[in-house]
């Protein structure tokens, strides 16, 4: 479904991600960890070209993103993405937020896109905010419209980029809860994350990243209890002690 | 021998002791006056007048010597003959003053006289004293020599440039009537402004007093020969001196009843 | 001279038709100025911000020169010198094209501004949507900006209205000119320009009040953003 092949990302002089090579799997749950600076938000960044590549390719569903006069847009609407700062629409209402991409984008009636958008809003708890605006809701909340809102385009692939590491610690369950039911789905997703647990219980396969490079990739078991690289080992000492 | 000698020499001390005594810090003899505002020029010792720098022959700045100089600039130093006793260049200040800002000047006390190009009407009485007038001078065109006018009539329907604070416009629009032609006017802050307008095109016409279209006059620019609106030059006061205005009268009367006046008409080539 | 003399304020009561004209005059100079300034702003701000290099070098351009020109001298440009080039303007023309360029450039600026000011994360959530650069623009990044502009565009309209006084330089008839000409012939300066402040004071003050209650919620509102994070 993804595949990166030889990608290599400099800002400036500094060399971010180096030689990266890996492929998803269609209906993969995929965990991406690593200390800050590893390079593990460029990577997740590349998969819908927020970020471009300095050399290498990005194929998803097919399409070579990274050719010139790649419609990248178009591929764009079957990738959903959710931030670690939100960013949702702040002028529009948590209804108006989860379907101005598909009426717009996609082209579905505003009636159809409302019903699909409910369905999800439901699913994540928040039907009863439909109306309320991003500013009158706690971190959380906005972080499962978020999710709502990436969800009502259909993708079929969803990127998290540490969608937890802005919220105050009583809310992180809420939104991993969405994420763990979702992942029950057949849906493709990638999450960058601190929350081990989540980890644990939720992918198919995780791996490690520092400067610039996967150090270790393992199913969750054996990455858990039985790191072979060293850098992994003492990355996991620090935050699973923390 | 000797002693008539020492009492000459005692009386001609006591003399200048007593003129030394006589109040005025200066050694020449002004006016003798009670009047407090003549009273204070003469502790001051020098004539704060208003003069034009930009029409040649009443008040000109010359751009190589830096000296203002003209005939109303002359007149001033009469004035300050009077009433300092002295016309030397010491005597007098000369601010440079525009039609806009030779009002204000007077009203706040900035100078005590204002020779410059000041015509003399029934409003302005109200506001400044004017002394009888000592020279008149006619309104006139000064237009672009390749726009082909001739005359004033000319000018119907064209557009005639006029400087704020003139009574220029007033007298234009009398004489139109008179010879039947209609004009447009366009009123800029001052005669520079009016003049660059000329040279822009924007305006058909310059106009004001033909003394100050002088001081405009180049190449590129004629006069033209109509004369109209007869204007008086008077010295203005600010309208509480009512002393200094008698006196500044006084001096100009004399001086036209004297000659004098005629002698620096002559001088200056204005007569 | 007493700059209160009942007689002058009865002659300028009396001379009310005249400054009603020149009122008339500096208003719909102003609207039409604001009006051009606001599409010239709007433009150049726009290219201040687009991904072309060519586009922001042009909004640059445009602003340097203009924010370092005094509006006195960018008037007397025009006035004197385009008739030179064969270009005729008339009068009532220079002064809406000298206040509509100028203030365009400052207009520019608070556009551009407000524009980059709104959180780079909105673009790439836009983005990640799959909206195009121009759809974002229109859909999410000009509806936010517009309230963050809003505030000082209104700024501008003040000061636009207070600069036509310039005009008087070239004889627009606008108030200032009015109120000079008027002043001049017969020096009741006192009460005429007492009067010009008044009705400058009675046009910009609701502008500025306006402005200011836009100001507090632009204010209320983000604040309420950063208290939810």
């Amino acid at each position: 479904m993804i595949q990166l092949t030889n990608v290599n990302k400099y800002f400036g002089p500094l060399h971010v991600l180096r030689d990266v090579n890996l492929t998803v799997k269609s209906g993969e749950k995929l965990v991406v960890i690593g200390p800050s600076g590893s390079g593990k938000s460029t990577l997740i960044r590349c998969m819908n070209l927020l970020e471009k590549p300095t050399s290498g390719s990005v194929i998803v569903d097919g399409v070579n993103i990274t050719e010139p006069g790649a419609k990248v847009a178009q591929v764009r609407q079957s990738i959903g993405m959710v931030f670690q700062q939100f960013n949702l629409y702040p002028h529009k209402t948590v209804l108006e937020n989860v379907t101005m991409a598909p009426i717009l984008i996609q082209g579905i009636a505003p009636g159809a896109a409302e019903e699909s958008g409910m369905v999800y809003l439901k699913r994540v708890g928040l039907d009863h905010k439909a109306k309320a605006y991003p500013s009158q809701l706690s971190g959380g909340q906005m972080q499962r419209v978020a999710i709502a809102r990436a969800l009502n385009m259909k993708p079929k692939i969803m990127l998290f980029d540490e969608p937890t590491s802005a919220l105050d610690p009583e809310m992180i369950q809420e939104v991993l809860d969405v994420m763990v039911g979702l992942a029950s789905e057949g849906i493709t997703m990638v999450v960058v994350t601190h929350e081990m647990g989540f980890a644990r219980e939720v992918s198919d396969r995780v791996i490690f990243m520092d400067e610039g490079q996967i150090m270790e990739e393992a199913d969750p078991e054996h990455f858990f209890t039985n790191p072979t690289n060293e850098r992994t080992k003492l990355f996991l000492s620090r935050i699973l002690r923390a | 021998m000797k002693r008539i000698l020492s009492s000459v020499l005692v009386g001609v001390l006591s003399l200048g002791l007593l003129a030394g005594c006589g109040g005025s810090q200066s050694a020449s003899v002004g006016i003798k006056s009670d009047d407090p505002v003549i009273k204070k020029i003469q502790a001051r010792g020098v004539l704060n007048a208003g003069v034009k720098v930009d029409v040649p022959k009443f008040g000109f700045r010359d751009i190589k010597t830096e000296k203002i100089d003209g005939f109303e600039v002359d007149l001033v130093r009469a004035l300050a003959k009077e009433i300092l006793g002295k016309n030397d260049d010491k005597a007098i200040h000369l601010e440079g003053v525009t039609s806009k800002t030779r009002g204000a000047l007077l009203d706040d006390g900035s100078i005590d006289i204002v020779a410059a190009t000041f015509t003399i009407n029934d409003q302005r009485k109200t506001q400044w004293n004017f002394s009888d007038p000592y020279y008149v001078d006619n309104i006139t065109f000064l237009v672009r020599k390749d726009s082909g006018f001739k005359s004033m009539k000319d000018l119907n329907g064209k557009k005639i440039g006029v400087s704020q604070t003139t009574t220029t416009r007033k007298a234009i629009e009398t004489e139109a009537l008179k010879q039947n032609i209609a004009v447009d006017f366009l009123e800029l802050p001052g005669f520079p402004e009016v003049k660059a307008a000329l040279d822009a095109k924007r305006v058909d016409a310059f106009s004001v007093d033909g003394s100050i279209l002088l001081g405009y006059l180049d190449n590129n620019t004629m006069l033209l020969p109509d004369k109209f609106g007869p204007q008086e030059y008077g010295i203005a006061t600010n309208l509480h001196n009512t002393a200094l205005a008698k006196v500044v009268n006084d001096v100009i009367n004399r001086m036209l009843k004297n000659g004098e006046m005629d002698t620096l008409l002559k001088k200056w080539g204005l007569k | 001279m007493n700059l209160f003399a009942g007689q002058q304020w009865q002659a300028l009561f009396e001379a009310r038709a005249l400054f009603a004209k020149g009122l008339g005059q500096t208003v719909v100079t102003s609207a039409l100025a604001l009006l051009l300034s606001l599409v010239i702003g709007a433009v150049i701000g726009a290219l201040g911000t687009a991904p072309w290099r060519i586009a922001r070098a042009v909004n640059r351009t445009y602003v340097d020169l203009v924010q370092n020109l005094p509006l006195v001298t960018l008037v007397a440009i025009l006035f004197f010198g385009l008739p030179h080039l064969g270009v005729n303007v008339p009068v009532f023309g220079i002064g809406v094209l000298c206040l509509g360029v100028y203030h365009g450039a400052y207009i520019a600026e608070v556009i551009r501004a407000g524009i980059q000011s709104i959180h780079r994360g909105q673009l790439e959530a836009a983005f990640s949507q799959g909206f195009t650069y121009v759809k974002a623009m229109r859909h999410i990044i000009l509806p936010q900006a517009f309230q963050v502009i809003l505030p000082p565009l209104t700024n501008q309209a003040v000061s636009l209205i207070k600069n036509s006084a310039v005009l008087n330089m070239i004889g627009a008839g606008e108030m200032m000119n009015v109120a000079d000409s008027w002043a001049g012939q017969n020096s009741y300066y006192g009460p005429t320009y007492l009067l010009i402040w008044a009705l400058f004071f009675a046009l910009c003050f609701p502008l500025a009040q306006w402005a200011r209650r836009l100001e507090q919620r632009a204010i209320r509102a983000r604040g309420q953003e950063v208290q939810a994070r």
